[in-house]
């Protein structure tokens, strides 16, 4: 049940909402946490996408692993249908946003957040775009202690080399590029993935002859079959809290209820955010909807935390009428980035690899990385063929790749790919490696989200969202793209195709910006005991890592100065 | 021909064209939408008898031969929702009909500006019904301006969609517009997602995921006999162990493989798990390769 009143309310529950959830009620303090998706592997929703099911969740127990591994197929199409941002009714469709060109946003609705989808990488920033870009008020050492707190919680540690991993790693150190071992990275160079993820039992290691079925009877941690896209519930048999991919509803969010005082209330949509008129008004509680009966309720809090993600959060300060700054909503980066693949004759790997194929479907999906501070980063991925051809081949600034010449390029073929090229370079699917550019593009102000009045839904104005990189934004995604494909050459890679993205949104911070719109303790600088604690926040991006262990990071910082500030004994 | 009777012929087509897509009754806009669909699919993964002598028989069959433009239509049609609270909970944009339209626009534009390769055609539209046993002339009649392009003209009209702003309205005061970039995500992007994803493995997508029915055999859906995935796994014995030198943090354990011969020391791949290293870090000497103002 939900009641009439909370010390605290979290309006999503995505990466960084159960973080917050979780160091609150841990604190004492009686938490609930409203999500406009469903919540998958609870006993409370048995068919989280047929039937509305319960209202809220506040228990342990309703975690099931066995659900789970029902709901989470891992068969792409249909994960990618039940997981982006949409309402939990599965005869619906996805929420709309309006994204220029063909780009798009990339973001899922559920307990979870977009950690359903994300990959598990977990780096820490770069020190030098904290310490060094100007756009962050407090410093990387006021991180370190959480970096250490939230790794030992996720689990993150060096990931597990398969095939594809190795051709990467070849090819960097072929090209001339050193090892990097350390956590705070400031120099270029090759590493695997610091990823939240339960490094795989040796028992699967190519010569120790695994026959199994990869069920928990038989092992832990990684089961190597690449899914994490597709919501990865593996080991298949472990309970809710033992899945490899420590997403958030698999790390946080059983925290937060084994405190006793958390409520999650999913399918609950909020459209308002109250505040008393006072001169510097004050929050007082959210207004919220229920995504299957449409049904309206309200809510009242000591605080309120916005957890809706990078576009919501903003979309919700302004559908709420909240005083008007002018960066709300401005400044978003998305890590502008691009794809570029290598494809390997079958001797060529024989020589490399001792076998003839890559199988990319085989590993964690991103498990190999390149750092460049100043520049971004790049990693390796293992894609099922449907997202892979969509990511990879799907679109493109450059329009078609028959109507691009390459000459002089460091890739044989660029923009996007279709009819026997597209069927030629995907029917060598078990040869090719990916690797996504990932690029620290920088806070502009008229990139981010705005609302007009009439273009709604259900739910209000949607979000508008604008973003046009700058000069030096593509300069440095163009550079990373060149030294990806030098990489893919030096591993003896035989065709190197570009897909020159157009600006697509897998990473999303800054548009409710720390120093701008929010002061260092996430405190809205124009309403009392409203707080923002998700990627948002975050005042650039990060200089290109992941942006996950840092959103929850400055999420987790965040809780503690809510309680210093507001629930002091 | 004199370009002055080009476009006076062009003109005249156009006309006819939109007097045409005015009067089209329900029916046929939805063949005109159908044939549309297939147009786009038929141009994006054809057929392609080319790659049988080169990759082998499997690779032949495109989009059309397993339905991938009708389930195209179903999938835009439902796939998105907006604003239309007054019509309850499920209020979704139909957006096959302004998208196929849309694309109609692009290809009139196309050869306006004398960008297409070759003459639309009718012999361009035969093989979008070849398929079908069940064609029948007024779907043969149904196609458009883009389904008689040429496939790469079409994708030359799909290349320029971009900046064209399209309408969808449900009532006078709902007027939704979007722009063109989404219709070459639907019809390119999510055409690939589709074709190349599992969808052709369910005997009965359009039912509740929990009642779907999807046999996990490689062999039965087309795109994983040409790309040779091997089907839904639970995992793969597959590690080769953890990037390491033999005195730093990162691996340890026994050297499995080499990877880099050269550095100082080696970098192996070895049997064990190892940690990054607590580093000090020194940011001072940062230097922005590509400055920028911050903002
Ligand atoms: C394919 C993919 C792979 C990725 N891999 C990685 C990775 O390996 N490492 C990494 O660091 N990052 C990764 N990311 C990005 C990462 O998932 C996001 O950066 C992160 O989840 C953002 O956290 P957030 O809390 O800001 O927002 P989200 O995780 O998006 O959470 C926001 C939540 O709020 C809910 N919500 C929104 N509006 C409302 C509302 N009005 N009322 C109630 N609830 C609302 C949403 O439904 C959602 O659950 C990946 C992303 C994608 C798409």
């Amino acid at each position: 049940m939900v009641a009439d009143a909370y010390d605290a309310v979290i309006v999503g529950a995505g990466a960084d909402g159960p973080v917050v959830a979780w160091k609150l009620a841990e604190a004492g303090l009686s938490v609930l946490v409203l999500e406009a998706g469903p919540f998958h592997g609870n006993k409370q929703w048995p068919k989280p996408h047929e039937d509305p099911g319960a209202e809220s969740s506040s228990s342990l127990d309703d975690l099931s692993g066995e659900l789970l591994d029902e709901q989470f197929t891992t068969r792409e199409f249909e994960m990618v249908n039940n997981l982006l941002f949409g309402p939990a009714d599965h005869r619906r469709g996805f929420w709309m946003r309006k994204f220029p060109g063909d780009g798009a946003i990339l973001q899922c609705a559920g307990v979870g957040g977009t950690t359903l989808h994300y990959t598990g990488c977990h780096p820490r920033a770069y020190p030098a775009a904290i310490d060094e870009q100007g756009h962050w008020p407090i410093d990387y050492a006021d991180l370190i202690p959480y970096y250490q707190e939230l790794e030992a919680i996720c689990e993150v540690a060096p990931a597990p080399v398969t095939a594809k991993e190795e051709v990467f790693f070849r090819g960097a150190a072929a090209a001339g590029w050193n090892l990097i071992d350390e956590a705070n990275v400031t120099d270029p160079g090759y590493r695997p993935q610091p990823n939240a993820i339960r490094q795989p039992d040796e028992v699967l290691h190519v010569d120790a002859g695994y026959d199994g079925d990869y069920s928990a009877a038989d092992l832990t941690g990684h089961t190597l079959a690449v899914s994490d896209i597709s919501g990865d519930p593996h080991p298949r048999g472990a309970p809710f809290e033992e899945k490899a991919k420590r997403s958030s509803n698999v790390s946080f969010v059983p925290l937060a209820l084994g405190t006793g005082n958390v409520t999650i209330r999913p399918n609950a949509f909020v459209v308002d955010v109250a505040t008393d008129g006072g001169p510097t008004p004050e929050a007082t509680g959210v207004t919220f909807r229920d995504t299957w009966s449409g049904a309206v309720a309200s809510v009242d809090a000591e605080v309120v935390v916005l957890a809706a993600g990078a576009i919501e959060t903003p979309r919700l300060w302004l559908n709420a009428g909240l005083p008007e700054n002018e960066w709300v909503g401005r400044g978003l980066t998305i890590h502008f980035g691009d794809n570029v693949m290598g494809l390997w004759d079958e001797d060529e790997l024989e020589g490399l690899l001792g076998r003839r194929t890559v199988e990319q479907q085989e590993g964690e999906d991103i498990a190999a990385r390149f750092d460049y501070p100043g520049l971004g980063m790049l990693q390796t991925v293992g894609t099922t063929p449907g997202i892979g051809a969509i990511l990879g081949f799907g679109a493109s600034a450059s329009g078609f790749a028959f109507q691009n010449d390459t000459t002089g390029e460091p890739w044989d073929t660029t923009g996007r790919l279709v009819g026997q090229e597209l069927k030629r370079l995907l029917a060598g699917y078990r040869r090719m490696v990916q690797v996504l550019v990932v690029s620290d593009d920088r806070p502009h102000r008229r990139n981010g989200v705005t609302v007009q009045r009439g273009v709604a839904d259900e739910h209000g104005p949607i979000p508008l969202v604008n973003y046009r990189p700058s000069e030096a934004d593509r300069k440095r995604r163009d550079e990373l793209a060149r030294i990806a494909a030098d990489i893919l050459r030096a591993a003896g890679a035989t065709h190197v195709h570009r897909s020159d993205s157009p600006p697509t949104a897998l990473h999303l911070h800054s548009t409710m910006r720390m120093g701008k719109v929010v002061d260092d303790a996430c405190e809205a600088y124009d309403v009392d005991r409203l707080f923002v604690a998700d990627h948002s926040v975050l005042a650039n991006g990060l200089g290109g890592p992941n942006p996950t262990l840092t959103g929850q990071a400055v999420a987790a910082r965040a809780a503690e100065h809510i309680q210093e500030r507001y629930f002091a004994p | 021909m004199p370009r002055h009777l080009l476009v006076e012929r062009l003109g005249r087509y156009l006309y006819e064209k939109i007097r045409h897509l005015v009067h089209y009754k329900r029916g046929d806009r939805d063949l005109h939408t159908k044939m549309t669909f297939r147009a786009t699919v038929d141009a994006v993964i054809p057929r392609t008898p080319e790659l049988e002598a080169e990759l082998g028989p499997e690779h032949v069959p495109g989009g059309l031969d397993i339905g991938l433009a009708e389930y195209l239509v179903t999938y835009v049609n439902h796939g998105f929702q907006l604003g239309f609270p007054q019509l309850g909970p499920r209020g979704t944009l139909s957006f096959a009909r302004p998208v196929a339209k849309a694309l109609d626009v692009a290809a009139l534009k196309l050869v306006l500006r004398g960008h297409n390769a070759e003459p639309p055609s009718r012999t361009f539209v035969r093989p979008l019904i070849e398929a079908d046993a069940t064609a029948s002339t007024s779907l043969f009649a149904a196609a458009g301006p883009f389904a008689r392009l040429s496939p790469e003209d079409r994708l030359r009209a799909i290349g320029i969609v971009d900046d064209i702003e399209i309408s969808v309205a449900r009532s006078e005061d709902e007027l939704f517009e979007f722009n063109g970039g989404l219709v070459g995500q639907l019809v390119v992007g999510f055409a690939k997602l589709i074709y190349y994803s599992e969808w052709q493995g369910y005997e009965n997508y359009d039912e509740p995921p929990s009642t779907r029915i999807f046999s996990d055999d490689p062999g039965a859906v087309q795109s994983w006999r040409q790309t040779g995935f091997p089907g839904i796994a639970n995992g793969y014995p597959a590690l080769r162990g953890y990037l390491g030198t033999e005195t730093g943090s990162l691996g340890d354990g026994e050297v499995w493989t080499t990877v880099d011969v050269a550095a100082e020391p080696p970098v192996h791949i070895l049997h064990e798990p190892g940690r990054f290293r607590e580093n000090d870090y020194e940011t001072a000497d940062f230097e922005e390769v590509f400055p920028e103002e911050t903002t």
